[in-house]
């Protein structure tokens, strides 16, 4: 009994730590290609074009970091895709609550009929819709405009969709006693349903944010001028224009990562547990 | 507790006894309140989605019963374009690209991303950062995942190539033969989408109660049949969202595709947006496009409808 | 604050001065009336500086009006500009290849710029440039630059393997000469491969200097029927694909690549590069090794193909006179000078032809072009001139590349090339 207790613990231990191994050694794998951009970043510019150079650069110009943001106007994009993420981010995120909470806790006409066509929002392929939102942004007078960008993807099916699943589990009991004390539905939303809802708002909150500093294709088109470049379009110009600088591109694509892995981090410890609150389980 | 009881006083309220005319009263305008309450609660949204999406896409059919290059004025031609769709050879191969690529994509970042979930669901040594690790893709935008996904698959100065070389093989056109692209295509695309496939399995992994499998524990349940009769049905919506969300991803593939194959080599890696894109940009033929994007988005419409239901009628019988 | 302000007064009223005083001493136009002008292109950043070279000057002379280049990456130029004239709200002054003029012409995208020339204001300009910038007979771009292909070539490889480039046109290497020199290159250097050629990017029509060089050409004499299915054709397609097919070009060097050709070769990792002029700056800048242009090859005949660029006034432009009056300015012999030496173009203008150009750098080479883009046949100008050759160009280039990567046929691709001539091209 004894011995047959201390091999399955044997067995257990080794199972433990070969899985470990393996997971290390997927890790290992999902990590490479962000090494390599490293890599690529700080390697001494002749090195770069052959392949062969070897996986660890053999000197670390820092200073190619440095020059990266020299040539071009980083910070100036950087800003603006900081000021486009945290409106929309702020927007998004208040009105999908709003949006979610009333699908998932109140009765009314049409409401299934309305949810669906929010979710049918998620099934247009972007480039179908490209030119007549151009004209929509453009009659709006928005274009090279923060708004312009902001707006047209304030509205999230896939937010308000995470919303509603989450926020179906909120006892009812609670929101119709408040309700019987006479509190306004804006005061039982903010006094009892966005503190319940912390879980899905650091959700909502990285999602949003990954998604808007990501976002490519819109502001390509809303944003003609140059001083309203975002980071995704100042690469992508970078791609076009210096297509053998790759140290150069490295460093801003590497660069480009940083906010999204600060906003990850913070609220990563809320991210798995307001998953899986929500609809996502 | 309290509030329960006052609850069930307040269900009560209206129908026993005589309330007060005050009480009716204060009912009533509740009662009316509340009617409009979910309007103004989800107008901003669906005012949104109204202006920058639904009108966009009835803009789009419009536009898909015109010809118009986009530099001329549009000229109606009723359901033309439709009716050209039928014989487009083109359009049905981009179609079946894209059908290929989401059986290639699909099923494999679910089934990696079950097993990377089940695996850091454990107790391990380092598990925050390894589980860090495997969702860091997902949070990579496109254009960076394709400049570096193009860098490392590069047949001329590409790592892979170089390292493959050191060990006698190659050098392989990872991008440019019809036999490669399309995998180097799926293998970036797994690359992005299995972080996000554990996170939300890990998630629903969490949600399970321990007591179940105490249950099938007690009954002398092998792993394989815990997994089996517990965990697997018990992820069943998670595997849903996951299917659903993984067909409309893959179905909307662009940016990743023109960066790194442009389509190429030939039309293997053609997939339906980057036709369409073509269509409305190249050929100039946006009625057209427009066309074929209404039909994608029907088709999107209908598999998910189509699902929806199977699922509903899998979870009824369960 | 006031130290600011009053440094800029100083600063603007400086700039005026000169300018007026540029002005003065050009004599050519008045200082025009207040605007502000957008203009967008791509282009390599030799080309960026000196488009804002010359903007700078005209300021200059026009310290009213404002012009911004806005560069777009060449892979979404056109995307943008016809999204933007869809809103109506084009660029005022917009860039263009010549084999895109007839279809911005054409819809009126790009105004009739008549009422803003002098009668005679096309003379100067080289007839096949100044025919493709015109419809019906008025213009509705001018001619800014045009450019060509010829054959860079990498001289220590060369040298080391014995091989030894043509200096003159008349003594240009034959295909089978130039495929033997590629095949010596990549056996004896150790190279992967020998060369590649720039037709990646919406630039298939380049191909069709192969086409005219075997005898070939894609439509018939009066440009009203293809005549692509021919012998001739195929075996130009099936001389190309053996580039493939032999190991000479890399794999990922077709048409729907995006892989920058000029890498290649600056990095060592080609023998050969078929490209264009405008080049130059880059090679000169990252190559590590000696380097030459040498002609193109040729069979039965010689033909360099015509590149090159426009510019037009849109009709979204609130001041289509003053942006005329920029895109003549532009064009202008001093301009253009400036301009093609300096982003090492070559000139539209015969006066600047007559009077020969010192290029900034790498001027022998720049002599190669120059006597190169005397071959190119004027039945393959009309050609790809053809409002409707933009679209045709995407079909021409689909077929190429499924012959290139994918194993179709020769015959089969001319046969499908011509069904696009007919129902894309001549319509």
């Amino acid at each position: 009994m004894i011995a047959g207790t201390s091999r399955s613990a044997l067995s257990g231990r080794l199972e433990t730590t070969s899985i470990w191994l393996l997971l290390v050694a997927g890790a290992g794998v999902m990590f490479f290609p962000v090494y390599w951009m490293f890599a690529t970043a700080v390697r001494p510019k002749d090195e770069v074009f052959s392949g062969a150079a070897g996986l660890i650069p053999s000197s670390f110009v820092w200073q190619n970091f440095a020059d990266a943001i020299g040539r071009v106007p980083f910070l100036s994009w950087t800003a603006n895709s900081l000021i486009i993420t945290v409106f929309a981010v702020v927007i998004t995120v208040t009105i999908n609550l709003l949006c979610g909470y009333a699908f998932a806790k109140f009765r009314f006409a049409g409401r299934d009929i309305l949810f669906l066509a929010v979710l049918s929002a998620l099934m247009i392929p972007f480039q179908v819709i490209i030119v007549p939102l151009f004209l929509v942004v453009s009659e709006l007078g928005l274009l090279s405009d923060y708004w312009g960008v902001i707006l047209p993807r304030a509205a999230e099916a896939f937010g308000i969709f995470m919303v509603r699943q989450f926020m179906v589990s909120i006892p009812d009991e609670l929101l119709e006693a408040a309700r019987i004390d006479g509190a306004s539905e804006l005061k039982i939303f903010f006094k009892i349903v966005v503190p319940l809802s912390k879980p899905i708002i650091a959700v909502l909150v990285i999602f949003t944010f990954m998604w808007r500093w990501n976002d490519f294709a819109l502001p390509l088109i809303v944003m003609m001028k140059h001083e309203m470049y975002t980071v995704q379009l100042g690469l992508n110009l970078l791609r076009g224009q210096f297509n053998t600088e790759w140290s150069m591109i490295m460093a801003i694509a590497l660069l480009s990562l940083v906010p999204m892995l600060i906003i990850f981090t913070f609220f990563q410890r809320y991210f798995v547990q307001g998953i899986s609150g929500s609809g996502l389980k | 507790m309290a509030a329960v009881m006052a609850i069930a006083e307040n269900l009560r309220g209206p129908a026993v006894g005589r309330p007060s005319a005050a009480d009716a009263r204060r009912y009533w305008l509740q009662a009316k309140r509340s009617q409009l309450t979910p309007y103004l609660f989800i107008a901003p949204n669906m005012a949104l989605f109204s202006v920058f999406v639904f009108f966009p896409l009835l803009y789009a059919f419009y536009i898909s019963l015109r010809e118009w290059s986009l530099i001329d004025t549009p000229r109606y031609i009723g359901l033309e374009n439709y009716a050209r769709l039928a014989s487009d050879t083109l359009f049905w191969q981009s179609l079946s690209n894209t059908a290929v690529y989401s059986i290639a994509t699909v099923p494999m970042s679910l089934a990696i991303g079950l097993v990377l979930a089940l695996a850091l669901n454990r107790d391990l040594y380092g598990r925050t950062i390894l589980r860090s690790v495997f969702f860091l893709p997902v949070v990579i935008s496109n254009v960076a995942t394709a400049v570096i996904a193009a860098w490392l698959f590069n047949d001329n100065y590409g790592v892979i190539n170089a390292l493959l070389q050191q060990v006698g093989i190659g050098p392989v056109a990872w991008l440019s033969s019809p036999r490669w692209a399309l995998f180097s295509l799926v293998v970036t695309s797994l690359w992005v989408r299995i972080g996000f496939c554990m996170v939300v399995y890990l998630a629903a992994l969490q949600s399970i109660s321990p007591t179940y499998y105490d249950a099938a524990q007690m009954d002398g349940a092998s792993r394989w049949q815990q997994f089996r009769f517990v965990t697997w049905p018990l992820l069943r919506p998670a595997t849903f969202l996951l299917l659903i969300l993984g067909v409309i991803h893959s179905f909307q593939v662009f940016d990743l595709i023109y960066v790194m194959t442009g389509g190429g080599p030939g039309f293997s890696t053609t997939m339906i947006v980057q036709y369409i894109y073509q269509a409305a940009f190249v050929g100039s033929e946006m009625g057209y496009a427009s066309a074929m994007g209404m039909v994608l988005f029907v088709m999107i419409l209908i598999f998910t409808l189509l699902q929806w239901r199977v699922n509903r009628r899998v979870e009824d019988v369960a | 604050m006031a130290t600011i302000t009053k440094r800029s007064f100083l600063k603007t009223s400086l700039c005026a001065g000169i300018g007026a005083g540029v002005g003065m001493y050009w004599g050519a136009a008045n200082a025009q009336k207040a605007a502000s002008l957008t203009m967008t292109s791509w282009g390599s950043p030799a080309e960026i500086a000196a488009f804002n070279a010359q903007i700078e000057r005209y300021k200059a002379r026009n310290p009213n009006v404002a012009i911004k280049l806005e560069v777009v990456p060449s892979g979404q130029y056109y995307q943008q500009l016809d999204t933007r004239f869809a809103g109506k709200q084009a660029p005022d002054i917009f860039r263009a290849q010549y084999q895109r003029i007839g279809r911005y012409g054409q819809s009126g995208a790009a105004i009739d710029l008549s009422q803003y020339l002098d009668a005679g204001f096309g003379q100067d300009f080289l007839p096949s440039v100044w025919r493709a910038s015109t419809i019906k007979g008025k213009p509705h771009a001018l001619p800014h630059h045009t450019d060509t292909f010829a054959l860079f070539y990498n001289a220590e490889i060369f040298e080391a393997c014995g091989i030894e480039a043509p200096k003159s046109l008349d003594k240009s290497w034959t295909w089978q000469e130039f495929i033997g020199a590629a095949k010596l290159a990549k056996e004896k250097a150790g190279l992967n491969y020998a060369f590649a050629m720039n037709w990646q990017n919406s630039n298939a029509y380049r191909w069709l200097m192969y086409l005219y060089q075997h005898g070939g050409q894609l439509l018939d004499n009066e440009l009203k029927g293809p005549q692509i299915n021919t012998k001739e054709a195929a075996e130009t397609v099936a001389w190309t694909q053996s580039w493939f097919k032999d190991g000479l070009v890399p794999p990922n060097t077709s048409l729907k690549s995006s892989e920058p050709v000029q890498n290649l070769f600056a990095t060592g990792k080609i023998a050969m590069l078929l490209h264009g002029d405008w080049q130059i700056p880059f090679i000169q800048e990252q190559a590590r090794f000696k380097w030459g242009v040498t002609y193109l090859p040729r069979d039965v005949a010689m033909a360099a193909d015509l590149g090159g660029n426009a510019l037009a006034v849109s009709r979204d432009s609130k001041s289509p006179d003053v942006a005329a009056d920029f895109v003549k300015f532009m064009v202008a012999e001093e301009a253009m000078r400036e301009f093609v030496t300096k982003a090492q173009f070559l000139p539209v203008r015969k006066s600047l032809k007559e009077k020969g150009l010192v290029y900034d750098i790498r001027n022998e080479e720049m002599k190669v072009f120059l006597e190169q883009s005397a071959t190119v046949p004027e039945h393959l100008v009309s050609t790809i001139v053809l409002p409707t050759w933009d679209r045709f160009n995407a079909k021409l280039a689909d077929e190429l590349e499924l012959a290139f990567t994918s194993g179709q046929s020769p015959t089969a691709t001319v046969a499908n090339i011509e069904k696009h001539v007919r129902s894309t091209l001549l319509v």
